[in-house]
């Protein structure tokens, strides 16, 4: 059996034990490759940092525990950058795990010990809403009678005073999204971005750039974030590493093994289809 | 005490998980059904309390909010006659009711927000930014790229026959295919991320718990034992010959 022949035949297994060696070694012995910022972190940063102090943002977490490990260390360099800031912060989650997700995101982060923001006042998490997409339409109609009851406290939602002003998606200056799929952008622009023409930026996986790509050159969507790298540079631009610049490294030789693979792969099919090989 | 029992059953079931790298064994059946036993009882719980939270607001603040209430619990009870063959019928109640109202509620917008709003994104696109070549490059492969692919799907059957059309209809498919290549591209990335992420966590890497490395390197060879061993170890089986 030829090389080539046995290259095609290779147990797969051997090609996952090559996965677990090129992302456990990086992560174990950093090798401090070079992060270089690209222009969609920038953008996004830019976008925060452009939005005036009092300002009211919303997040929605349109992704649940599976997706974490892309998508927490952005939600986290995301809470950190506003936190920062004087905004008023309204969380929200039109997939069930995302309160799950907001209940790690506090226990790392603290935001009364650790920005000194009052629960409340400054933020409020009002929980899960249900049916997706109708119900971001009955959400941007009135917020505080699709989710009544917030998701910390368990109080109404009407009896806080960051509630007072902000009855609609027309009380929103900004929406940030962090998501993997459906329900997510396309939803949000169908019941707020085009009725409300509210501002949106969101974060997303690697996986759903090319379709949520289109939307950032209408300007419908004013940043997108994609995927893990993207996190990285945002967290350098931040001045706040977090868990996407500890796994740079790993992401850049995980994918460096994927190219080399893809090349041997069709190297080794042409060439034994050049040499008679079906 | 609980958190590092919480740490260890984490650990536990994420190798569990990996182990259908290797093969199908009972680890990863054991983790596959708590797993979803555990997901179906939490989506319960949440929707219960979903329920209980709407309730306490506008539901229960008149007489006819609450009959309006009471029907829209009927009316999703109506889905559990999906078990019942004499009652099938039942159950498309509650799902028109959900496909009416979601259909209804996207195609208000759909056109605006999905299909002018591209159309006028493509036809503003300046052909040339001064100063940006990349750019420039960029966008004139997508004014060439965009309407290639829409004629593709139009002038199906003999047309493609057509001297300009085969043009077209070439870089068009080009173009599907460098599309489905960066959608796979991003794939492989985002999987690659997925399990870097679960990697730090099991080297509890911060601010993931320290504790969580001692437990994958015990689960983990744990695993690898019982698996390898068995396959080793297990009986032969005869080969029937076909």
């Amino acid at each position: 059996m030829s090389l080539l022949e046995k290259l095609q035949s290779l147990d797969r297994r051997w090609v996952y034990l090559l996965g677990w060696i090129v992302v456990l070694v990086p992560l174990t012995n950093p090798l401090g490759l070079p992060v270089s910022i690209g222009r969609d972190s920038t953008n996004y940063y830019n976008y925060i940092e452009g939005i005036p102090d009092g300002s009211v943002v919303m997040i929605t977490f349109d992704y649940g525990i599976s997706a974490m490990p892309e998508l927490y260390p952005l939600t986290v360099a995301t809470f950190h950058h506003l936190w920062s800031h004087n905004f008023k912060v309204i969380v929200v989650a039109s997939w069930r795990e995302g309160p799950m997700v907001m209940d790690i995101v506090l226990k790392e982060m603290k935001p009364a010990e650790n920005y000194g923001k009052v629960y409340g006042e400054d933020w409020i998490e009002l929980g899960w809403f249900a049916q997706g997409e109708v119900g971001m339409a009955a959400l941007r109609k009135d917020i505080s009678g699709t989710l009544p009851v917030d998701y910390i406290e368990k109080k109404p939602t009407t009896g806080f005073p960051i509630m007072q002003d902000v009855k609609t998606a027309e009380d929103i200056d900004l929406l940030v999204s962090f998501e993997t799929g459906t329900p997510g952008l396309p939803e949000w622009m169908r019941q707020w971005g085009t009725p409300y023409s509210t501002p949106m930026i969101m974060g997303c996986i690697g996986v759903m750039v090319p379709e949520v790509a289109p939307y950032l050159q209408t300007g419908q969507l004013s940043a997108l974030i994609p995927g893990l790298t993207a996190s990285a540079e945002y967290e350098q631009i931040l001045k706040h590493p977090g868990l996407a610049t500890a796994g740079i490294d790993a992401i850049s030789t995980s994918h460096l093994l994927v190219i080399v693979l893809v090349i041997v792969g069709n190297a080794a099919y042409f060439m034994s289809k050049g040499g008679g090989g079906s | 005490m609980a958190d590092l029992f919480g740490i260890w059953v984490t650990v536990f079931f994420t190798l569990a998980i990996y182990t259908f790298l290797y093969k199908e064994n009972p680890w990863f059946r054991i983790a596959e059904s708590v797993y979803l036993g555990i997901a179906t009882g939490y989506i319960i719980t949440v929707d219960l309390k979903y329920l209980r939270d709407q309730w306490t607001g506008v539901w229960s603040s008149t007489g006819f909010m609450m009959t309006a209430f009471a029907f829209a619990i009927l009316i999703g009870l109506l889905w559990y006659f999906r078990f019942s063959r004499k009652y099938f019928y039942l159950y498309r109640w509650p799902l028109a009711v959900i496909v009416g109202t979601g259909i209804g509620q996207a195609m208000q917008t759909i056109i605006f927000a999905q299909f002018l709003s591209q159309i006028r994104g493509q036809i503003s696109l300046p052909l040339f930014v001064a100063g940006d070549l990349m750019r420039s490059f960029n966008n004139i492969l997508i004014a060439i790229m965009v309407p290639s692919v829409l004629l593709y799907f139009w002038f199906t059957g003999g047309s493609h026959e057509i001297g300009a059309m085969k043009v077209i209809d070439k870089i068009a498919r080009y173009t599907m295919m460098t599309g489905f290549g960066s959608a796979c591209g991003y794939t492989g990335l985002t999987r690659y991320s997925l399990f870097s992420g679960r990697c730090q966590y099991l080297l509890g890497i911060p601010p993931n718990p320290p504790e969580a490395k001692m437990a994958f390197i015990t689960i983990a060879a744990a695993f690898l034992l019982t698996l390898i061993g068995y396959d080793v170890f297990k009986p032969k089986t005869k080969e029937i010959p076909t």
